[in-house]
């Protein structure tokens, strides 16, 4: 990931910026996208030849446990016999007891070489995931940045187009505050016009001119209490 | 979401009180250019892609900067690209941009929150970044 981004930069900081050239070449692409293909086959071999190993040591896992029984059962027999003197028959009892320990014992080794190639398989397929993702990202961050320039360069060309040229930050702000003052006047506008719809206008212009309505009404009250005082 | 739904359902929407106004910018990659309602100086430009929904507006050229300030620009850039709603500073060519991505499976709503708050985000952005211009 490091060298794409350093690749990115470095390009950016060169001149090809301007057409919105592609900044990592197309060649360099082809070869992350094929990286990305290998990269994923090799994951689905992997864990296809995993998938495999699993099933084939559950299976000797299974045999294992099989000869461990009989193994078992055959060891009461033997037992048995002997209880009842039948030497001869507990000798022929034992020998089948190795037998099955024997062939217990061998499949168990095989199992553990499995067991090992597993692991070192499931390594191999945590490894290609984790490639598999850094391909992505990175090809996903190529692409992007080729996007991005190429849109850029698209919407200059075609802003160009129909004004004489982009206008400059300077000629946006000068607009942006011609609208914001309209929209301050509209505002101010429509303030008055409630106003005068509520009256509160007038009422501003008679507490102006000294007449406050309310200073009135209390003054009107206060000298109806004093002519009537408390008995 | 693709550009021609983008298209079809943006003319016709309104959201927290805005309209939006739809042209397709020609050319090889499917580009829109959105103009917000109340804030139709700073369009918003959208590409959509496989991974990302890519809205973004200009802001200024790397020429039209005071160049004795430009480190003091990027600097107060970075800080305040963090806080800022949607959005994130960044450069592409020549041009400062503000710039959102979004999530190709976004609804609507989504999208024209984003494309409102860029634009907005555009101009409190100029205005507060005018006194690096030359």
């Amino acid at each position: 990931m490091r060298s794409v981004l350093n690749k990115i930069l470095t390009a950016m900081r060169g001149s090809v910026n301007e057409l919105g050239e592609a900044v990592v070449d197309s060649q360099g692409n082809r070869i992350l996208e094929q990286e990305l293909r290998d990269s994923e086959q090799e994951l689905k071999q992997a864990k296809q030849e995993l998938a495999a190993l699993m099933a084939e040591s559950a299976s000797l896992a299974r045999q294992i446990r099989s000869e461990q029984d009989s193994a078992n059962k055959r060891e009461q027999d033997a037992r048995k016999a002997l209880t009842a003197g039948q030497e001869e028959l507990a000798r022929e009892v034992a020998e089948r007891i190795v037998g099955h320990e024997r062939r217990g014992s061998e499949l168990t080794q095989t199992r553990e070489i499995l067991q090992q190639r597993i692991a070192g398989l499931k390594e191999r397929v945590q490894r290609a995931e984790k490639q598999l993702a850094d391909y992505r990202r990175e090809l996903q961050v190529v692409k992007t940045n080729e996007r991005v320039l190429r849109t850029t360069a698209q919407i200059d060309t075609n802003i160009n187009s129909q004004q004489s040229s982009l206008s400059t930050a300077k000629e946006t702000l000068e607009r942006i505050r011609e609208r914001q003052a309209r929209e301050e006047d509209r505002q101010t506008a429509s303030a008055t016009l409630e106003k005068e719809l509520t009256g509160a206008d007038l009422d501003e212009k008679l507490k102006a001119a000294g007449i406050d309505g309310e200073q009135d009404a209390i003054d009107s009250v206060l000298a109806r209490l004093k002519d009537k005082p408390a008995q | 979401m693709d550009i021609q739904t983008l298209t079809l359902t943006l003319g016709d929407s309104t959201h927290a009180g805005r309209t939006f106004d739809v042209m397709p910018i020609v050319g090889e990659e499917p580009v829109l250019q959105v103009t917000v309602s109340g804030a139709e100086e700073t369009p918003v430009y959208v590409t959509v892609t496989d991974t990302q929904i890519l809205c973004l507006a200009y802001l200024f050229e790397e020429q039209e900067l005071l160049p004795q300030r430009v480190n003091e620009l990027h600097e107060n850039m970075l800080r305040l690209s963090v806080p800022m709603p949607l959005s994130s500073l960044g450069k592409t060519g020549d041009h400062y941009v503000v710039y959102g991505a979004l999530s190709p499976t976004s609804g609507t709503a989504e999208i024209m929150q984003e494309l409102v708050t860029l634009a907005e985000n555009a101009i409190d952005l100029l205005q507060t970044f005018e006194d690096y211009l030359a």
